[in-house]
């Protein structure tokens, strides 16, 4: 009998133990989740440029890779500061009107508490005009990603989504920044 | 083991509370397509309260509604064009993207190039015009946009050309006279204008003449001028140098009025010539100090 | 026990101080301290001893001692001595010091000697030698310097109008619109491009003119690219240039690559910027007697006198020199300080080395004249 009660009694203490252990498990595997896209979102960026119509001046092999390397870096910059709410970030790779539409965003997002992750993106680029003297460049930027809104927590929208951008990127001192970011039904 | 079976089950609950369980008494329907500054309307289906939300380019909106009412989206949430997206969130969340687009005309970019650009240069002066809406939106219904650059009063090109992807672009020569070039670009009643300098070209036909002073020998320049008439500008720099049997004495000096002038040392003969840039001009030969 | 250390201690400091106030380093030739020289000097018994004497007490800005070691000393002459030694007028040499000096005698007789000093500055704009031969003569048992009495130009009072160009610089608002105020950057071209093979390294240099009618900051950079299209340097030509280029303007520049060979390398990548400057057109200094001579050394030297035309003292001058074969290729780019102020409708001589394996086929050169001058942009 003695015996019986004690088994109870374990069995109780190890329950109660597991939904504890449950509970507090629970939030820390969140954190690592976030922590995952975290690093998703930052590093998980792909980009390729197609510049065999751009006219009426062609791509130089130079400007395609600073091309692709500033626009990498500015959606990199751009998801970071939709999922944190932070304003930094947009402030080297975007500049005029982008960056204004962005900060409004931004501010919008931190007073309703919505912030929105992008991970596994892919950007296909074709650029479809260069100016003359290289003072601007127009591309076409079929992009998909897999896109997150979150509300706190809660996420209210988790799905995969193929938009299409038209892009202003203007040359500054020591690289492209994006002038403008607009989406389009279709080319 | 029941105790278990209870875990189990608040697990299930607390994560269709969080929203990842889907049901289907919401739904919304939003308009084909805005334009930008436009008020709109989505309409919802289905009873009870819900939490909407609007995302897009500038707005990111979280408001209560009540499910079968219309949701008036006021102009100042569609300003900026681009892709929206309305999500009505009761037991479950639907959404539904539609598209804001630009407006009429309100603005030009206009970029120009170059700001300085010599006289005589074929397709040196080329431009971009770019229309955007009274929000700063792109345009990209076709358009046409009338170029025209002016100097002096004459015209030296006017061309009307269809915006493609949203803009529209001219390259011309230079006119052949220093001065002003008036680069405009105009849309129905927007239009943005641009000048460009017109400079001389390198000086041509170099010459300069000099005579022996009591302190050296004083060297100058005609008035420079480039092959089509045009006067170099002041500050321009023409180098002077002197070559003598012990040396060589050199000057930069900068021509002023239109002529460039120069003191150089030395008592004895020296063959004088002078540069500009990489222009040569004649050789003066001044005898020695008697 | 206790008290032999404290003895110990205070006899080897008391043995130190002695030894650093009478010591000298007994090198072969006299070699000048560099920190932490003997405060007394010893008696000028012979030329090393009085050159030496001299040179330290100048270094330690010791005026009166050093003065009493020239010969020829008249009292007027102290100042201009003094002006010799600490520049003046805010020249190079006014913010130099003299860190060591090395002294070889050339020529020693009973009652003359000549003996040839290497004078080793520390400056704002790097390490400058100054190379100089010093007459000495016997005055009883010692031994006294015969200092070069250098005569300060002196200009007369006079009002001189400053007529020449000036490019003033408005800069933009921060809200500009795009493309509403834009001012081209300065067309510039490199017209001369020449990568040589020297025992120190790679050198790369040539022309650059400013093809503008605005003035122009330019600075040009390099980079060695192998084979395989990877960069193995790259480097600026730093202050071996003329930044500051006023419309048609031309400038020498050079580009050292310390301890790289040519050999490995497939391709130079040249690349200039230009950006806008305000600038003046004052003022104008003219390069005088410019000839290729031998210095003390027997070295290769490009000689001449910059003199300035203008109303406005140039405190430092930088004189940069392109020299060229006989196709009018730049074979090299030589560049020196003038340790003088020029002042007003004055002269000054310069002089810049040429490397003795180039100097053979130097058959023609140019001089182009930096200048920094305070309180001027």
């Amino acid at each position: 009998m003695k015996r019986v009660i004690r088994d109870s009694i374990r069995c109780r203490k190890a329950t109660r133990a597991a939904t504890l252990a449950l509970l507090l498990a629970l939030p820390l595997g969140l954190n690592a989740a976030d922590a995952v896209n975290d690093s998703a979102s930052v590093s998980k960026v792909a980009v390729q440029l197609d510049a065999r119509k751009a006219g009426p001046r062609s791509v130089e092999n130079l400007t395609e890779r600073a091309i692709v390397r500033d626009y990498r870096a500015a959606w990199t910059s751009m998801s970071h500061a939709l999922e944190f709410n932070i304003l930094d970030p947009i402030d080297v790779p975007f500049a005029g009107d982008a960056k204004r539409v962005l900060r409004d965003t931004l501010i919008s997002q931190q007073r309703s508490g919505i912030r929105q992750l992008f991970t596994d993106q892919n950007h296909r680029l074709e650029a479809v005009f260069y100016a003359p003297e290289g003072d601007v460049i127009e591309l076409h930027d079929t992009a998909s990603y897999q896109q997150q809104v979150l509300d706190g927590s809660k996420a209210i929208q988790d799905q995969h989504v193929v938009v299409h951008y038209v892009v202003l990127m203007t040359p500054s001192a020591d690289r492209w920044v994006v002038r403008q970011l607009q989406v389009v039904p279709q080319f | 083991m029941r105790s278990v079976r209870l875990i189990g089950i608040s697990i299930f609950l607390a994560l269709c509370f969080g929203g990842v369980c889907t049901a289907e008494d919401a739904s919304v329907r939003v308009p084909t397509s805005v334009v930008a500054g436009e008020p709109a309307t989505i309409s919802t289906t289905g009873s009870g309260k819900a939490t909407f939300y609007l995302l897009g380019p500038g707005v990111s909106r979280k408001s209560d509604v009540s499910l079968g009412q219309e949701i008036h989206l006021q102009p100042q949430y569609t300003r900026n064009a681009g892709a929206y997206q309305a999500i009505v969130c009761a037991d479950s969340c639907q959404s539904a993207t539609f598209y804001v687009t630009g407006g009429k005309t309100a603005g030009l970019t206009f970029l120009v190039h170059p700001s300085r650009v010599p006289v005589s240069q074929s397709g040196a002066v080329s431009g971009v015009a770019i229309p955007f809406d009274q929000f700063r939106n792109l345009i990209f219904i076709p358009l046409s946009v009338s170029f025209q650059l002016t100097t002096g009063g004459t015209s030296l090109l006017t061309r009307v050309v269809r915006t493609q992807e949203g803009i529209a672009w001219f390259r011309s020569a230079s006119g052949h006279s220093a001065g002003a070039l008036q680069v405009l670009a105009s849309l129905d009643e927007v239009s943005a204008r641009r000048v460009v300098q017109q400079v001389a070209s390198d000086p041509c036909n170099l010459r300069i003449e000099g005579e022996r002073t009591k302190t050296g020998i004083t060297v100058q320049t005609e008035p420079v001028h480039d092959c089509s008439g045009n006067p170099v500008p002041d500050g321009t720099i023409v180098t002077f140098t002197a070559t003598e049997q012990n040396g060589k004495s050199t000057v930069d000096a900068p021509i002023k009025q239109g002529v460039a002038r120069a003191q150089i040392s030395g008592p004895g003969g020296a063959v004088i010539s002078a540069a500009s840039g990489v222009v040569m001009g004649n050789e003066v030969r001044i005898g020695a100090q008697p | 026990m206790k008290i032999i250390l404290p003895i110990v201690l205070v006899v080897a400091t008391v043995a130190l101080i002695f030894l650093a106030l009478t010591g000298v380093g007994r090198a072969s030739g006299t070699v000048g301290i560099a920190v932490g020289s003997t405060l007394v000097t010893q008696k000028p018994s012979t030329p090393e001893q009085a050159l030496t004497n001299l040179l330290i007490d100048a270094k330690r800005h010791n005026w009166d001692q050093a003065f009493s070691d020239v010969s020829n000393a008249a009292p007027g002459d102290k100042q201009s001595f003094i002006q010799d030694w600490t520049g003046s007028n805010g020249s190079l040499r006014s913010f130099s010091n003299l860190e060591s000096f090395e002294t070889r005698p050339m020529h020693i007789t009973n009652d003359q000697a000549q003996m040839r000093v290497h004078l080793h500055w520390s400056t704002p704009v790097g390490p400058i030698e100054d190379v100089r031969d010093f007459h000495l003569t016997r005055e009883g048992d010692i031994w006294k310097t015969v200092w070069p009495k250098n005569q300060i130009p002196s200009v007369p009072a006079q009002v001189i109008p400053v007529t020449a160009l000036r490019w003033d610089l408005v800069s933009g608002g921060a809200d500009d619109e795009w493309g509403a105020k834009n001012i081209d950057a300065p067309h510039v071209r490199i017209v001369s491009m020449n990568a040589v093979d020297l025992a120190e390294g790679a050198v790369v240099m040539g022309e650059v003119v400013n093809e503008d009618t605005i003035p122009a900051f330019v600075n040009v950079n390099a980079t060695l690219v192998d084979g395989s299209d990877n960069p193995i340097d790259d480097e600026s030509s730093f202050d071996r240039i003329a930044h500051v280029l006023l419309p048609k303007q031309v400038t020498p520049y050079r580009i050292d690559f310390p301890n790289i060979n040519l050999k490995n390398v497939k391709n130079v990548r040249m690349d200039v910027k230009a950006t806008l400057v305000p600038a003046s057109a004052d003022p104008i200094i003219g390069v005088m007697n410019q000839k290729l001579d031998a210095d003390v050394q027997g070295k290769s030297v490009l000689r001449g006198d910059l003199f300035n035309q203008s109303g406005q003292t140039v405190n430092i001058p930088h004189v940069i020199a392109s020299f060229y074969d006989g196709d009018g290729k730049v074979v090299w780019v030589s560049d020196g300080y003038v340790e003088r102020a020029l002042l007003p409708l004055t002269s000054a001589p310069f002089t810049v080395d040429i490397p003795k394996s180039l100097a053979a086929k130097v058959q023609n050169f140019h001089v182009v004249v930096n200048q920094y001058s305070i309180g001027r942009e």
